[in-house]
């Protein structure tokens, strides 16, 4: 059948051919091709929503088989830490009231100040190769691309796609999500020896990290005296002999010291990494169990100081790479119900008007 | 069109939450290869295109890039005559398995082409594996729905 192949032939060509000019339109971010996906969404929704319907017991029956044993391991689980974290919970609620009352006091963003919306979790990625879930809630809601995702353990994702009323989340272990964090390093308390001053003008002295070598030698400086009865110029003041005598930090004054660097997921099954950790002698060694936060700024695609995990392990690279930093997330991503979106447009992802 | 927005219901829904070894099983796909195995590359491709199409539409990768990936998958599915004269039911549930696998495989190469890049690890191996036998294993049933679903449309 020569003419029906060639008939074919052209139809696969066409077909071919619309396909890659609407990869080519989508990758330019083509408000027709959103305007195509959201066309279907309509239509296909019905369909959708009767075949989970239908098709529920199936699913009940398989997380029954599969998961009975992990599901009945981790209520307990979650018991005990409900239990732990009750009282908990009130201390630190009172910490957050207080630090954002202070924010506030200074003029400064908090979290509090900015509006969100909450939303539930309909579904995953139909895909093998992108790590994504489908919310319940989208435009109608003021939701736009770029927003970041909470819950109540900490950062989920970002929004990518949004229609009327759903939206697709990144999750934050898609290898194509990114975002500028900071870590929050304590470091190690340490004594450090002072030449005995003039208590009138003694200078505090901050704690310093063990990797600072103490040894600090004191050039002469230059003085003004302003003393009333004596004529106005300069007086080089003597150099101070170092005294054996020291001073402790007393504890409490350690002060946290934070480092920015971009944490990046790595697909599923996988822990995501922050790099580009400048080690300066301020910050000191990486520790395990450093908590990691957002670290905000005009161009981030989150506001700053949102948990997003801790640092599980520490992978020295050689030269001036530095370090790897292996997270372990305080969301749990498999198994995601209630999500908070909040309202917070980064700049990058505005739209032009 | 029907049938496949039926498919695409069920690959939305009780297949994206039923996950053996957290691998979700690509119906879409291995019904694009079926219609490839018994039509022919032509018919195979046609298929593959279009439920390609409807498939990107749920998806967050580029439009048109699954329909691309879909449609030669099933254009080498259907280039089964090629090697086996008259290919038996289970040649063909072989062939369903094997080149559903490779199509899944494809996938992530061609997200990496369009600049998605990151999704080819180690865990592709226990996808594509996991997919051949799915695909091997579901074949009779696909066969039977592809050879209902398309026998109206073509004429001999």
């Amino acid at each position: 059948m020569p003419v029906r192949s060639m008939k074919s032939r052209r139809i696969m060509a066409l077909l071919a051919l619309t396909s890659i000019i609407l990869i080519t339109l989508d990758l330019q971010g083509s408000s027709a091709t959103r305007a195509l996906r959201s066309t279907f969404g309509t239509i296909f929704r019905p369909i959708e929503s009767v075949t989970r319907v239908v098709t529920r017991p199936a699913s009940n029956a398989w997380y029954g088989i599969t998961h009975y044993n992990d599901v009945t391991a981790e209520n307990e689980l979650l018991r005990e830490k409900i239990a732990q974290q009750e009282g908990a919970a009130v201390a630190a609620a009172a910490s957050v009231r207080l630090s954002q009352e202070l924010l506030a006091l200074n003029g400064l963003p908090t979290l509090a100040g900015i509006n969100s919306v909450s939303a539930q979790v309909i579904g995953d990625s139909p895909s093998n190769f992108v790590q994504s879930v489908e919310i319940d809630q989208g435009t109608e809601s003021g939701i736009k691309v770029g927003m970041p995702v909470l819950n109540a353990a900490g950062l989920v994702g970002k929004i990518t796609q949004v229609f009327a009323n759903r939206a697709v989340v990144m999750l934050i272990t898609d290898p194509q999500y990114a975002l500028s964090v900071k870590i929050i390093n304590t470091p190690k308390p340490t004594t450090t020896t002072l030449p005995l001053q003039d208590p009138a003008t003694a200078v505090t002295v901050v704690s310093v990290p063990e990797t600072i070598d103490p040894q600090v030698t004191i050039p002469p400086v230059a003085v003004t005296s302003n003393i009333a009865g004596f004529t106005p110029g300069s007086i080089v003041a003597p150099r101070t002999p170092i005294i054996s005598s020291s001073l402790t930090i007393p504890p409490g004054s350690n002060v946290s010291v934070r480092e920015t660097g971009v944490l990046e997921g790595r697909g599923a099954g996988r822990v995501p990494t922050v790099r580009f950790i400048d080690t300066a002698q301020r910050f000191g060694v990486v520790q395990a169990g450093s908590p990691i936060v957002t670290a905000g700024g005009s161009l981030s695609l989150a506001p700053p100081d949102i948990v997003v995990g801790t640092v599980s392990r520490v992978r020295e690279r050689l030269g001036t790479a530095g370090p790897l930093l292996e997270i372990d997330i305080v969301a749990d991503l498999s198994n995601l119900s209630f999500v908070r979106i909040l309202l917070y447009q980064p700049i990058t992802e505005r739209t032009a008007p | 069109m029907l049938v496949s927005l039926l498919l695409l219901g069920l690959q939305t829904t009780v297949l994206n939450d039923m996950r053996p070894f957290e691998v979700m099983l690509p119906l879409m796909l291995l019904f694009a290869v079926a219609a490839g195995t018994i039509y022919g590359s032509e018919v195979g491709a046609i298929s593959g295109l279009i439920i390609g199409v409807m498939y990107d539409m749920v998806l967050s990768t580029p439009l048109g890039l699954a329909s691309l990936v879909f449609g030669a998958t099933a254009f080498v599915a259907g280039m089964l005559p090629y090697f086996i004269r008259e290919p038996t039911w289970w040649t063909r549930a072989l062939t369903i398995g094997v080149v559903g696998a490779l199509g899944e495989l494809a996938f992530p190469i061609a997200q990496s082409m369009v600049g998605f890049s990151g999704q080819l690890q180690p865990r592709v191996i226990v996808v594509i594996g996991l997919v051949a036998v799915a695909g091997t294993l579901g074949a009779p049933l696909l066969l039977l729905v592809c050879r209902w679903t398309l026998k109206e449309t073509l004429v001999g």
